[in-house]
């Protein structure tokens, strides 16, 4: 890690020195202890602040989204001579490489507009189990040594193996490695045990239909709507969303359990071949809504139905910007003559 | 003659409520042809015309679904013979994650359904909604996802 860290810190600092990019869009050590906030880098004296460990978690194409879609925006109102490129380098590991292809593959931007500084990844502490690890308290100090997280609150000492407290999608991740980068900064053997990756979907699915019926009235009962799953996902880029659109107005603002199931239910549909399981919804949502439950299962059917993996080819189209002729149809109602 | 309902009777006198958006070129043709052709077919559809099921947002269905529509159809052209080449083979995509996705969170299969009928086929039209009603009719009346539920 701590090689990656320092590549990482030269490789931005050349290329604000050298004025390829215009800022750098990383991580930075943060405020509580174990946690690192992304951070926006514009100096090359400032690249210092870069660094690279368990403790980035959000997914950090969504920055680099706003950043250009706001850029193009500004450009505008200037006049066409006075208008300029702006270039984003970003830290970029699996999860989030992927998020930039299908902005690309849905022409968000363009590829010269991006510079991807490739890290390896071996997951993120899931800020969840540390609390739960932590057993609640306010975390006084933290260290990680040697795979091994240390905490102190008030009430004493409590430690645990980085591997028990990586998040979920960490744990099955069939992507740590880059799918796409312009300098790759070190290199690590896959960790993640990939082909578990759809078990809790297969076991939900082999409920009976009230019980999974249950489940996402309970989850979704605890959603209080605050939108920050959708402002933190990368996929979710679009300058009015649904839920905020009045006319027509899709969605009731009510305390109607039903507004906030179509809410959810929508604002998860439209991540059907577009969901990268980088876990930043659920990793910010207040009320700790099981999302990925659900969203798993569009990763596993766009898998299974159209062979489509989200993000992972920059040649693939949109999943649902497309078809083939071959589309299976076993959905497809057949009335029973005389029926 | 007047007749006065028990609300024990109304409510055994439950009919299901589908709502069934076409395409304007071949199912909703189809179901000129019925009509005109006089074949039978269940009064319990309400059709909604639609340019061309690759216009169908899914919120429609599930909106649907929220006010109290028993039952979703969704019928269009044949694939390939869409009036606009390729607009039911991207929604047959779209469908499909929606079928199977709705399925997961535990909605009945037979809510939401989805097919084809020609503009020449008015029998096959009214064999479809008589399938559909009944099907939608064995579930009962809708009561996930549905408001004020
Ligand atoms: S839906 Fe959640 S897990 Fe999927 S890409 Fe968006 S933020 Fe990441
Ligand atoms: S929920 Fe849908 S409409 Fe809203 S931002 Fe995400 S993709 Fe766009
Ligand atoms: S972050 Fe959680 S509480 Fe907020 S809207 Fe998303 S699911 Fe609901
Ligand atoms: S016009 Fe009928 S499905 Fe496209």
């Amino acid at each position: 890690m701590e090689n990656v860290e320092k590549k990482l810190r030269e490789e931005a600092k050349g290329l604000l020195a050298e004025k390829k990019v215009d800022v750098v869009v990383g991580y930075e050590k943060g405020t509580l202890p174990l946690t690192a906030t992304p951070c926006f880098i514009t100096t090359p004296e400032e690249a210092d602040r870069l660094v690279w460990n368990p403790f980035c978690v959000l997914n950090l194409a969504k920055f680099v989204h706003d950043l250009l879609s706001q850029h193009h925006e500004a450009q505008k109102r200037v006049k066409p001579e006075a208008r300029r490129k702006k270039v984003v380098g970003v830290v970029a590991r699996g999860c989030t490489s992927r998020s930039l292809v299908i902005h690309l593959q849905e022409k968000q931007y363009g590829r010269d507009e991006l510079v991807i500084l490739g890290v390896p990844c071996g997951g993120y502490l899931d800020e969840k189990k540390l609390a739960a690890l932590a057993g609640g308290e306010e975390i006084r100090e933290g260290s990680l040594d040697d795979g091994k997280i240390a905490v102190k609150t008030v009430k004493g000492e409590h430690q645990a193996p980085l591997k028990e407290l990586l998040a979920d999608n960490c744990l099955v991740c069939r992507f740590n490695q880059p799918v796409i980068a312009d300098i790759q900064t070190g290199e690590i053997a896959p960790v993640a045990e990939a082909e578990k990756e759809y078990d809790p979907v297969t076991a939900f699915e082999n409920l009976p239909p009230e019980a999974r019926w249950a489940y996402f009235e309970k989850e979704m009962a605890k959603c209080i709507r605050c939108a920050a799953c959708r402002n933190v996902c990368p996929s979710c880029y679009c300058r009015i969303c649904f839920a905020e659109q009045s006319q027509p107005r899709w969605v009731d603002i009510g305390a109607d359990p039903s507004d906030t199931q179509l809410f959810q239910l929508m604002r998860m549909y439209h991540m059907v071949g577009r969901c990268v399981d980088c876990g930043s919804c659920t990793a910010v949502c207040p009320m700790g809504v099981d999302l990925r439950k659900f969203l798993k299962k569009l990763d596993k059917d766009a898998f299974s139905m159209f062979g489509h993996r989200a993000g992972v080819s920059m040649d693939e189209p949109a999943l649902l910007g497309a078809y083939k002729e071959t589309d299976g149809e076993e959905f497809i109602f057949e009335p029973k003559h005389g029926g | 003659m007047e007749k006065v309902m028990t609300e024990e009777q109304s409510a055994n006198a439950w009919e299901p409520k589908i709502v069934a958006i076409v395409c304007n070129w071949c199912t909703y043709a189809g179901a000129d042809l019925a009509g005109i052709s006089r074949i039978q077919y269940p009064p319990n559809v309400r059709i909604i015309r639609v340019p061309c099921t690759g216009r169908i947002n899914p919120f429609y269905i599930l909106r649907a679904l929220q006010e109290g529509a028993d039952g979703v159809l969704v019928s269009g052209c044949h694939p390939g013979e869409c009036h606009y080449i390729t607009g039911n083979l991207t929604a047959r995509r779209k469908f499909a994650a929606l079928k199977s996705f709705l399925g997961y969170i535990g909605l009945e299969g037979d809510r939401t359904l989805f097919t084809w009928v020609s503009a020449s086929e008015g029998d096959r039209f009214a064999q479809v909604i008589r399938g559909v009603t009944k099907a939608v009719r064995a579930l009962g009346p809708a009561r996930k996802l549905v408001k004020g539920i």
